[in-house]
């Protein structure tokens, strides 16, 4: 087995170390730095802005590129995190907790290079899961009925809208609503038009990518609008590695020896679950951290391992998402959801079937991968003045790039005006999601998967003529139908136990 | 808003379900799902989470009335939400003022540019959009928005028309 990872490496390496491959790999991890500076703006909206500009290339370097955007916006989330507090992207919110105390402790330097060291600690321990699980989940996968898959579908998005809180109500809607949009077009099954009215625009369906690039585009765009960013000055800040205050010290490493380890083993786990994804691996690597330090009153005050801890986590889960999306085919997050757009868009369709039919573009993106964490430790390390000086530049003037990036991107597309107000509307609709709690990665998500999930769910239907009986029939079907069943009554039972723990402590109250 | 938004979403739900049932099939002759069967099944659970969702939003919003305290303003919700269910506090990044009106002409703005594509092509499109755009939030600096204006959509319609053989809306001008 392992002569057999050594051979598909190698082979990944010839595709992804040639000068083509090796130079989009270092565009798309700068690009990816420079997504994750910019907050607000995520590796789905980086991806997805950017999907245009791969058109001239071949897929597997196209895939290459986007996904160092990906994994490269992890690295680059972290710095604006510790230097002015605010996360560039939802997968660093957990990092600032320490992250800033950090700093205003005059420790930045320390902090980013730890944070640099801890996504590249992370991120290679992901790579290296994935070599090992990747092919042996797809060869498993490769038994699965459409039952399997369907509840595989249905168990992430209630993961992902279960892990919203008191916003699990918007997420699911969220991803009903990715569904519904889903439904618009001609019926795979029948032939029959759908929610077309008429118009010849939408026999063909609603093209994902303008709705991608909108929602997590133009929406976050508009997001960031909303909270003032464009208003702020810019921040300018000055770092040198040359300072000797620059580089941790030798109580860091030998406290957070074991963080490292910790937090990419629950980052890559929170990955590979579907539908948890970087921000919520992060936040319980924090979480967890805490949990087991002898002394949590530390964390939240400028702790190094609570800024480790997170950072293993986020990087070590974007590489475990990759491993439901290259043996499943099925995305995990919101950015491994426009990844997989991007996938389709170049004719290759992830699955148990595409490590077989395609051995080089899979170990050709995996090698990339190895590739790209150092790339990206020597960037974050070397590079961080360069990177702080992008802070110079207003927000102001960054807003009109964008837009024109998404506008231009999706016109080019299909050069279709209709899909260009499609992506306006999606624009407006993730601004109103993003600012009232719902999810725009659980609504892009479900569209992806919305014709996967009605397939399937049709032929569990069908083949068991009506009794659904498969989803408890098949030993795997039944552990999903187990897992899918807790995920919704758990949650049920806890908010009872509190509510009734709640009148006793009221009733308590008011008989003392 | 929020509750409109809440309402404006149910609204749109039963507006779904029923074109759904009055214009798809929902079993075929031999008893088995059609076109319109999944559709249903998602517009009823539509319908009823976005009922649920709206009680809550009205819930709250009619509290902040009574007691007249506003829930602080959240950068990212989704991420404390979840950060909330696992006990972390992550509210650092909380509060400060809201832009509306500059969310409002920006949105406007974009509108305008998608509407002159097709008028002015993309490049001129560009040049007019940047322009009114810088001009509006960055109005101190002219000259430099001015440069910015011509230099940035010129760069972005090199790459995209020339570089990647993009198809772009051409103006009266031929380009």
């Amino acid at each position: 087995m392992l002569a057999d990872i050594a051979s598909n490496l190698a082979l990944g390496l010839s595709v992804a170390a040639s000068p083509e491959g090796f130079l989009f790999l270092v565009i798309g991890a700068f690009l990816g730095m420079i997504v994750g500076l910019f907050p607000g703006f995520g590796p789905a909206a980086g991806i997805a802005v950017l999907i245009p500009m791969t058109f001239g290339l071949q897929p597997t370097i196209a895939i290459i590129m986007l996904a160092g955007i990906y994994y490269g916006s992890m690295y680059g989330g972290t710095i604006t995190s510790i230097l002015i507090n605010t996360p560039g992207e939802s997968a660093t919110v957990a990092s600032t907790i320490d992250g800033y105390p950090l700093a205003q402790k005059g420790r930045a330097g320390p902090a980013l290079v730890m944070q640099a060291i801890s996504s590249f600690f992370g991120g290679t321990i992901g790579v290296i899961l994935i070599t090992a699980l990747a092919p042996s989940l797809a060869n498993f996968a490769a038994s699965f009925g459409p039952s399997e898959y369907f509840l595989i579908i249905a168990v992430g998005l209630l993961m992902l809208t279960t892990m919203m809180g008191n916003n699990k109500f918007k997420g699911f809607i969220s991803a009903l609503i990715g569904f519904a949009i889903g439904t618009v077009g001609v019926d795979v099954m029948s032939g029959q038009q759908r929610y077309t009215f008429g118009s010849p625009e939408l026999i063909g369906g609603v093209y994902f990518v303008a709705v991608a690039i909108g929602l997590f585009g133009i929406g976050e765009l508009l997001h960031c609008i909303f909270n003032g960013q464009h208003r702020q000055p810019a921040k300018r800040l000055r770092i040198s590695f040359r300072d000797k205050e620059f580089w941790p010290s030798r109580k860091d490493y030998h406290e957070s020896r074991w963080t490292f380890w910790r937090g990419s083993a629950i980052g890559f786990i929170a990955g590979v679950l579907p539908g948890s994804g970087a921000t919520l691996g992060s936040i319980i690597g924090y979480s967890v951290e805490k949990k087991v330090a002898n002394d949590p009153e530390k964390f939240g005050k400028g702790e190094m391992r609570g800024l480790v801890a997170p950072e293993a986590a986020n990087n070590a889960a974007s590489a475990g998402a990759m491993v439901p999306l290259l043996s499943l085919g099925i995305p995990g997050s919101g950015a491994t959801a426009v990844l997989l757009g991007a996938f389709l868009m170049w004719g290759l369709q992830p699955g148990p079937l595409l490590i077989v039919n395609d051995p080089e573009f899979v170990w050709g993106l995996i090698a990339s991968m190895y590739l790209g964490n150092m790339i990206l430790i020597a960037m974050s390390i070397f590079a961080i003045p360069l990177f702080v000086k992008f802070l110079d530049i207003q927000y102001v003037n960054v807003v009109p790039v964008i837009v024109l990036l998404c506008v231009i991107g999706a016109f080019a597309i299909n050069a279709s005006i209709f899909e260009t107000w499609i992506l306006v509307l999606s624009g407006l609709v993730g601004f109103a999601m993003k600012s009232y709690g719902y999810s725009p990665a659980a609504t892009v998500l479900a569209l992806v998967l919305g014709s996967m999930a009605e397939e399937t769910f049709l032929q569990t239907y069908i083949i068991s003529q009506g009794t659904m009986n498969l989803f408890w029939e098949r030993p795997v079907s039944l552990g999903l139908s187990i897992i899918l069943l807790t995920i919704i009554v758990v949650p049920i039972l806890l908010s009872l136990r509190s509510r009734t723990k709640g009148r006793q402590i009221d009733a308590n109250g008011e008989a003392s | 808003m929020k509750q409109w938004f809440a309402a404006g979403l149910l609204v749109l739900a039963v507006g779904y379900t029923a074109y759904g049932l009055s214009t798809l099939t929902l079993l075929t002759s031999s008893g088995r799902p059609a076109a319109g069967f999944f559709p249903l099944v998602i517009g009823v659970l539509l319908i009823l989470s976005c009922a649920v969702n709206l009680w809550g939003d009205l819930r709250e919003w009619i509290e902040a009335k009574q007691t007249g305290i506003v829930a602080v303003h959240q950068a990212d919700p989704e991420a404390e939400a979840k950060a909330d269910a696992l006990g972390v506090d992550a509210h650092a990044i909380d509060g400060g003022p809201e832009f509306g009106r500059d969310v409002l002409i920006a949105f406007l703005y974009i509108c305008g540019f998608v509407g002159l594509l097709n008028l002015l092509g993309a490049l001129l499109a560009m040049m007019v959009f940047m322009f009114i755009f810088l001009f509006t939030f960055n109005r101190p600096h002219v000259v430099s928005n001015l440069i910015y204006s011509v230099a940035l959509p010129g760069f972005l319609y090199g790459l995209f028309k020339i570089l990647l053989n993009a198809s772009l809306p051409v103006g009266p001008l031929g380009f």
